[in-house]
């Protein structure tokens, strides 16, 4: 059992708070991603997990065993570095093999071992090379072999493909899920690429200052996140906030910002936190670029919340994002190519919003925690 | 009968703009090289000529030369044991303040700990005494502790006086080393030592190589505090100059001869350790490698 236990771990470098009493718990062969931005202590977190940093409280477990004090070559890890850390003076085969070697195998099991490792990875033709005659992509896959060689109970992962470019990140993101299913190992990956979180982790935990955010599944992170935080941070282009206040009118509930106004349904409003918040509590509403609706003129049927100008159009291929200049705010919108070639809007042409409410979240301004699930995810979790 | 034409080693051929085409600065090439050239040639001339032709006024260029003051030095002299001391004090030195700095450098480089600038700055500044200032003092406490004319004090001397040197030149590349490269041993399983010197040493030895050499010289040319420090049982090559000074003459043949018995060991040395010496002061694994990844 290799499961990973943090409890009430705490850092600080000098007067800065690293990672400020997080408790995190990763279970036998799971996939944990600590997704945040620099300086939230994701990776010290992950360097306290793998020995190279010394909690100042707190424990950390590994197999139900406390580690927390012991030295990385006692723990039983492996671990993948930022920049690779392949030894520049030794071959391909010499870095993989290090850490059997260390461990005095016999040769010929080290060598069928590393056989073995290259075949997976598909580096059976570098073996003999050296380590400064690789691309990227291969030393990162050297990298790898020599986290996994031993089988070790937890793989750690620091950021390995932030430096690779973009067309071979995306392919490695699937390449890094696919082998931890393969080898079937506890790992904890640290990154800040969100999309890179969402596609690999079985949970996330979104973290920032040092604090645990969010520690969830991809999907309830992305549709019910527990804060402006994680709301913003997750998702591509990130979700839209505009100030607004409650307003109650003959008895329906509305949201007012600068030119505009959402109508929302009033069971979903009194299931939430929003009406014990305070009549002075101020709201945020929040809406993601997917869901918001464009519209070039005026159709039935549809309960337009404002009208703006079209600040930009950026086409992206197979989706269209619009900026919207709405009372002071911009709204971004992402809208699917057929769409945007029926809507035949352009810069600077006025246009019509629509706001779902089963689509709206609302946050309070002052503590950023979620006041108000988006009402489709709310159902969705409903049905599970 | 086929034959087997051995390939040829390509030479590396100008380019126009290379090639110098000034007659005028070959001329004041050769100007210089002889002038620098002309006062050293000057001395191992006279190191072969007799007594009576290193004294002859005007200078003579062509005459009979003689291994007079060479035998003079070694039997009058015995220049043979001030040679044996200046070897054994020289090496012994290097290895001591390299096989300490080594370890004090990487110290500076990779713990934090309080005052650590302020350390790193002093050991700099004993480098900037001149010895010059602190001779009488050295003499005094050697004096005190019986160590003056021993070989023993003059190795304690120099390694004090080089492992500034060492600390400064190495910790520089320790520092260029990344820590990420010791902490990835350790997490395959080799304990700080074993990291140390499987992965660190390794990346590192072509710079103490060239620091090493630099010791040596420095420590074999040394001569302020060889001078005052050694007596007849410890004295090294370079306050030898000195003692060919009889009353108001000087035996010019000797002192040729004096002059190259200090030079000619530190030559022999650098000329066979220069490939190392420049591979280690240009060195550069990591950047190598990082040249690898930017080719990308």
């Amino acid at each position: 059992m290799a499961e990973v236990l943090i409890k009430n771990l705490y850092k600080r470098f000098g007067s800065v708070v690293a990672v400020n009493h997080i408790d995190l718990d990763v279970q036998d062969r799971e996939f944990v991603v600590l997704l945040g931005p620099s300086g939230c202590g994701k990776t010290t977190t992950l360097r306290m997990v793998a020995g190279l940093e010394v909690p100042d409280e707190g424990q950390v477990q590994i197999g139900g065993r406390d580690v927390t004090y012991l030295a990385p070559r006692d723990r039983n890890i492996g671990m993948v570095f930022e920049r690779y850390a392949l030894y520049p003076h030794l071959s391909v085969f010499e870095n993989i093999s290090y850490p059997l070697r260390v461990r005095r195998w016999p040769e010929a099991k080290v060598r069928q071992r590393v056989q073995e490792v290259a075949e997976t990875l598909r580096i059976s033709d570098l073996i003999g090379r050296k380590v400064n005659q690789l691309s990227g992509g291969q030393m990162q896959r050297v990298a790898i072999g020599r986290a996994i060689i031993r089988e070790a109970s937890v793989f750690l992962l620091d950021e390995p493909i932030s430096h690779l470019d973009a067309k071979l990140r995306s392919h490695m993101r699937g390449e890094l899920k696919r082998l931890q299913r393969e080898i079937a190992s506890t790992a904890v990956l640290v990154t800040h690429d969100q999309l890179e979180a969402m596609s690999i982790g079985d949970r996330i935990a979104v973290m920032n200052k040092g604090n645990i955010q969010q520690f969830d599944r991809p999907g309830r992170i992305f549709n019910l996140p527990a804060n402006l935080f994680v709301a913003n941070f997750v998702g591509e282009p990130s979700m839209n906030f505009l100030d607004c206040a409650l307003v109650r009118e003959n008895g329906s509930f509305r949201l007012e910002a600068p030119g505009l106004r959402a109508k929302v349904d009033e069971k979903w409003l009194k299931g939430s936190k929003v009406l014990s918040a305070g009549s002075d509590s101020r709201l945020v509403l929040g809406i993601r670029p997917e869901h918001v609706r464009l519209c070039s003129g005026r159709q039935s049927g549809h309960e337009y919340c404002g009208e703006g100008k079209v600040y930009v159009v950026e086409p992206l291929g197979s989706e269209v994002i619009y900026d919207v200049e709405i009372g002071k705010s911009i709204v971004r919108i992402k809208v699917f190519e057929e769409e945007a070639k029926r809507l035949a809007v352009n810069m600077g042409d006025s246009v019509l919003l629509e706001f779902p409410s089963e689509s709206i979240y609302l946050f309070d301004k002052e503590s950023e925690k979620t006041l108000a699930q988006a009402g489709f995810a709310l159902a969705e979790e409903a049905k599970a | 009968m086929a034959t087997t034409v051995r390939q040829k080693r390509a030479r590396p051929r100008l380019l126009e703009w290379q090639v110098q085409h000034n007659w005028w600065v070959y001329l004041i090439l050769a100007a210089l090289s002889i002038a620098s050239v002309l006062p050293f040639l000057w001395v191992v001339l006279t190191a072969f000529k007799d007594r009576l032709t290193a004294f002859s006024v005007p200078p003579t260029w062509i005459f009979k030369p003689s291994i007079e003051s060479f035998v003079t030095l070694i039997t009058f002299r015995r220049m043979h044991k001030f040679l044996l001391n200046s070897l054994i004090i020289s090496v012994s030195a290097t290895v001591l303040s390299v096989g300490i700095g080594t370890f004090a450098a990487y110290t500076l480089a990779r713990f934090r700990f309080a005052g650590r600038d302020d350390v790193a700055f002093w050991i700099l500044t004993n480098r900037m005494l001149p010895p010059v200032a602190v001779i009488i003092p050295m003499f005094m406490i050697f004096q005190t502790v019986h160590l003056l004319d021993t070989h023993i004090g003059l190795i304690i001397l120099y390694t004090g006086m080089q492992l500034p040197f060492v600390v400064w030149m190495l910790r520089g590349y320790f520092e260029d080393i990344p820590r990420a490269l010791e902490e990835a041993a350790w997490v395959d399983g080799d304990s700080w030592f074993a990291a140390f010197r499987k992965i660190t040493l390794p990346l590192v030895t072509p710079a103490i190589t060239a620091t090493a050499i630099f010791v040596m010289i420095l420590s074999w040319n040394e001569y302020a505090f060889a001078l005052f420090i050694t007596g007849p049982n410890s004295k090294t090559l370079p306050p030898t100059v000195v003692t060919f000074m009889v009353e108001r003459s000087v035996e010019w043949n000797q002192l040729g001869a004096a002059c190259i018995f200090i030079a000619l060991p530190i030559l022999i040395f650098v000329l066979f350790v220069q490939r190392y010496f420049v591979r280690g002061l240009t060195m550069g694994m990591m950047r190598q490698l990082e040249k690898g990844r930017q080719a990308e």
